[in-house]
């Protein structure tokens, strides 16, 4: 099924007066059609429904002979402080990621929002009928749109019907049996080529931890991430050339995601291998137990008096439930790190996760920024970036249909900006600004990929370093140490 | 980073690694003796910033043209038909001149860590302590020396990276990143694990023989040597090592070990010093302490890998991997119980093996002939699953890559005993204490 832009765009530069998209129904549906040339247009099917929402269509429609970006601005306002908050130190609002292929693409989000609002208005017969209308022109395989309806259908199917916690386990056994050392670290490898989504935080995070442990001579990584790792190659291969004196190493890795587990063991012997290739000293620990990251210990860790630790967490922290992130926090204090890194991906699901419909909305905004990068990084036909969309229908499954009330197994993905991040880390740590020569090793590091990435400082030079798409912050890396009164377990 | 040491050799002088950034990874960086060892007897010079920083200071009085000698400017006087005078090295000798960093942070500060000549420290000065000026368009990276700038611009981009696997790079992070999770390196180690253990033991055999070549001095490996200098063994082997290091290459086979001596099908010419074995013996004390001693096989939760460090050429550890191996092995094929194992007895075993070229059946299966697909198979079996008699599992796997060494070593081809740092650090952080323990190690002495 696939939209026909071409179409599209001709169509959109009429003056007539109805927005959405003009899609080629699925061979299935018996719609009437209301136009002669095209297929029914599923908005006009929409309008025959007395609700209040419809307004909201129908002042849309007013605007629609505004450029497309005005469009994606005023949906873009709809969700409260994103916009105006990274406008404050980025130009412009949000991309027009969407204008090339015509004026009307963006009728995947617009009928997504229409259902969850509908969803949380418990609109029985709305909801059925948007599901089914989604349902028909969504599809994994097709273009953005189709993706994110299709996955966000399912999240809202899940939502629905109260069956997202059975979803999830589905999703997750899958996604398991599917997963080897090979395919994992081809879709992670082939990631880091086309995209600096992940690299930004890896090349950050190490450069500040380079600086903070340069001179000691034993090192303690504790790693929690699900990053296989990759992360470490250029950090040791940095250990190895730095100085004369190659410190010790020791890196403890410590597994949030469940999936991740079966391949640890090719990666710690393949670590453990370069480690020596490289010439530095090595030791290589993983801990997979702890379902909650709060239960850590010093003892649990490994760690020992004469090291000096360092905790690297990459998108970790969004994996703790809510409620505890405060006292996970406190923890890393505990282990009297000299610098402890955080790299989290700016999206607010935490604030909002009282409320369905903003929650859901800022989920659409992040989740269609990380789709169209994807799209633009990869190739059309790779089957990396499907293993990567895929990835992310737990998650978004996760956000959006099971209660946080319900034990998880530890599973969350709320996901909080560098702001937000930050109000919790002033708790315990003070922020630690990145040199110079880091900020030029980030900056050379976007230059080797295609444009549309960008390095943002925020004016208050210590809170991290955003890296931007199409000038909208996505990911958000800092570095910070532990408050100066806190008990000092080193010296 | 790497910059000062780029700088610091030259400012000595000589280069013993090319300009920074061109080492390829996967290979350590050389290791160089400190920079700024001034001879003693020189003249120590401390310089201002302001005189270190001047670039022209000897200025013509027509023109004002500057030049930073006086030689120089002699000779443009003589273009204003002005008097000149060149000045002759003086016939007294003139003593040598260092010259200190004025930044009192600075290492070189110090006439100790003085560096010898005037550039030298110029550039240092502007490296460490000085505004970084030149920025390189292409990758960002500043430069306060302009010629450090120059340099590298004509290099940037256009260097590529070759993994083994075939593939190119023309990042140099994604190489290393990708080098590390290669099916490359994976594979170097699998051969030598082989299922067939054909490899591995070709390995530990060569390596067996070039130690067991000389009966005579195998004695002496029984010695108890553990009083004897460690870095002594580690000098002895160091040569051994480059020498080893120089005739292998990237990625070759067990077949590189070739070219034995006509005499002895055991010995390796490539290991030709004949102070092996006193390091072997180190180096076995050290593996059987290790074994010993490891073995932590702990928490439910935490599974502990220790990696052995192989950092520079000038360890001699991989030769040293095989012949636990090749011992356990043995005392497994004789059905010893243990390890310790009488040095009579071994003693015995080692005179039959050097002896002739008529092999025992244990020693068929190794080495040269790599052809005996039953014995081998018997060993790959006692290699995974005999030794826990006498071992820990934790210990098996400690052995299995301890294996890996001798790959290891192969790859990092541009070391030539330039190498590590001096350390004479235990391998596995064991200390030397580690060596003296009383249980197997005294079988062996």
């Amino acid at each position: 099924m696939k939209l026909s832009s071409a179409k599209l765009s001709k169509e959109s530069k009429g003056a007539s007066p109805s927005h959405g998209g003009h899609h080629k129904k699925s061979l299935h549906s018996k719609r009437p059609s209301h136009c002669s040339v095209l297929p029914l247009r599923p908005v006009d099917q929409l309008e025959q429904w007395p609700s209040a929402t419809v307004d909201m269509y129908n002042s849309d429609n007013n605007h629609h002979h505004h450029h497309c970006h005005q469009q994606q601005q005023q949906q873009a306002q709809t969700s409260h402080t994103s916009t105006s908050r990274s406008s404050d130190y980025l130009a412009g609002g949000r991309g027009d990621s969407g204008e090339a292929s015509g004026a009307g693409d963006k009728w995947a989000l617009r009928l997504l929002k229409e259902c969850a609002r509908a969803i949380f208005d418990k609109d029985s017969s709305k909801v059925h009928h948007l599901l089914w209308m989604l349902n028909e022109l969504a599809s994994p395989y097709g273009d953005c749109d189709q993706k994110l309806a299709s996955y966000f259908l399912q999240a809202l199917f899940c939502k629905a019907t109260e069956s997202g916690r059975r979803c999830f386990k589905t999703l997750t056994s899958v996604a398991e049996k599917s997963h080897s050392f090979d395919s994992a670290r081809k879709l992670i490898l082939k990631f880091q080529e086309v995209s600096p989504w992940t690299t930004f935080g890896h090349v950050a995070a190490n450069g500040a931890i380079l600086e903070a442990l340069d001179g000691e001579s034993k090192l303690h990584i504790i790693d929690i991430s699900n990053t296989l790792c990759t992360q470490w190659p250029t950090l040791l291969e940095a250990l190895a050339t730095r100085n004369d004196d190659t410190p010790h190493l020791k890196l403890t890795v410590v597994i949030t995601e469940n999936i991740v587990r079966s391949v640890m063991k090719e990666i710690s012997q393949r670590m453990e291998k370069f480690a020596r290739l490289m010439g530095v000293p090595f030791e290589f620990n993983v801990i997979s137990g702890p379902n909650h990251l709060g239960e850590l210990t010093k003892e649990a860790l490994g760690v020992l008096e004469d090291e000096a630790v360092t905790v690297n967490c990459i998108g970790a922290l969004r994996r703790v439930s809510v409620e505890e992130r405060a006292s996970v926090i406190q923890m890393f204090r505990s282990l009297g790190p000299n610098v402890v890194t955080f790299v989290e991906e700016e999206a607010d699901f935490s604030t909002t996760r009282h409320d369905f419909v903003k929650c859901f909305e800022e989920c659409l905004k992040f989740y269609t920024s990380y789709f169209e990068m994807l799209q633009e990084s990869f190739t059309a036909t790779s089957n990396e970036k499907l293993m990567l969309e895929r990835e992310c229908s737990r998650s978004i499954v996760m956000v959006l249909a099971c209660d946080d009330d319900q034990d998880n197994e530890g599973e969350c993905e709320r996901r909080e900006r560098g702001t937000q991040w930050s109000e919790r880390l002033n708790q315990a740590f003070s922020p630690v600004g990145f040199s110079d020569d880091v900020v030029d090793d980030v900056k050379a590091l976007l230059k080797r990929y295609k444009a549309g990435w960008a390095l943002a400082q925020p004016h208050q030079k210590e809170t991290g370093l955003y890296l931007t798409w199409k000038e909208e912050p996505v990911v958000w890396v800092s570095a910070w140490k532990p408050l100066k009164h806190s008990q000092n377990y080193r010296n | 980073m790497l910059e000062t040491m780029a700088e610091e050799s030259i400012s000595n002088g000589f280069m013993m690694n090319p300009v920074s950034g061109s080492n390829p990874p996967g290979v350590a960086k050389k290791k160089r003796n400190l920079p700024g060892t001034p001879d003693p007897e020189a003249e120590v010079i401390a310089l201002s910033p302001k005189t270190l920083m001047e670039t022209n200071r000897f200025l013509c009085e027509i023109c004002g043209k500057g030049f930073q000698r006086d030689q120089n400017l002699q000779l443009h006087r003589r273009g204003h038909n002005l008097p000149w005078k060149l000045k002759q090295r003086s016939t007294k000798e003139v003593r040598k001149r260092v010259y200190v960093c004025p930044e009192k942070t600075c290492v070189h500060h110090h006439p100790s860590r003085a560096l010898g000549d005037l550039t030298g420290i110029k550039k240092h000065f502007y490296r460490k302590h000085g505004e970084k000026k030149w920025k390189c368009e292409k990758c960002e990276k500043r430069y306060a020396v302009q010629s450090d700038w120059k340099a590298h611009s004509k290099t940037c981009g256009t260097r590529e990276y070759k993994c083994d696997c075939g593939t190119l790079f023309s990042r140099r992070d994604s190489f290393i990143t990708h080098r590390a999770f290669c099916d490359a390196l994976a594979e170097e180690t699998a051969r030598v694990n082989a299922a067939s253990g054909m490899h591995s033991l070709a390995a530990a055999g060569n390596f067996n023989y070039q130690l067991m070549g000389n009966p005579l001095d195998f004695s002496t490996v029984f010695k108890p040597n553990i009083s004897s200098s460690n870095d002594d063994a580690i000098d002895q082997t160091r040569r051994g090592f480059s020498l080893w290091m120089g005739q292998a290459s990237q990625g070759q086979e067990i077949q590189q070990f070739g070219s034995l001596n006509p005499g002895s099908i055991y010995s390796d010419p490539l290991v030709s010093t004949t102070s092996n074995p006193p390091a072997l013996d180190y180096q076995l004390n050290w593996v059987f302490g290790n074994m010993v001693s490891s073995g932590n096989a702990d928490d439910h939760q935490v599974t502990t890998s220790v990696s052995l460090p192989v950092s520079n050429v000038k360890e001699n550890r991989p030769q040293l991997v095989s012949v636990p191996s090749l011992f356990s092995t043995q005392h497994q094929s004789h059905q010893t119980p243990s390890f310790s194992m009488s040095a009579t007895a071994l003693l015995q075993k080692a005179a039959q093996i050097g002896a002739t070229s008529t092999e025992t059946s244990f020693l068929g299966s190794f080495g040269t002939k790599c052809s005996n697909s039953q014995d081998g198979n018997k060993y790959s079996d006692l290699y995974v699953s005999n030794i826990p008699t006498t071992t820990t599992a934790n210990d098996i796997s400690t052995l299995n890559r301890l294996q890996m060494y001798p790959t290891k070593r192969r790859r990092m081809q541009n070391e030539d005993g330039g190498g590590g740092g001096g350390e004479t650090r235990d391998f596995l952080g064991v200390g030397i204490q580690a060596i003296c323990q009383p249980s197997s190690i005294n079988g062996w002495l």
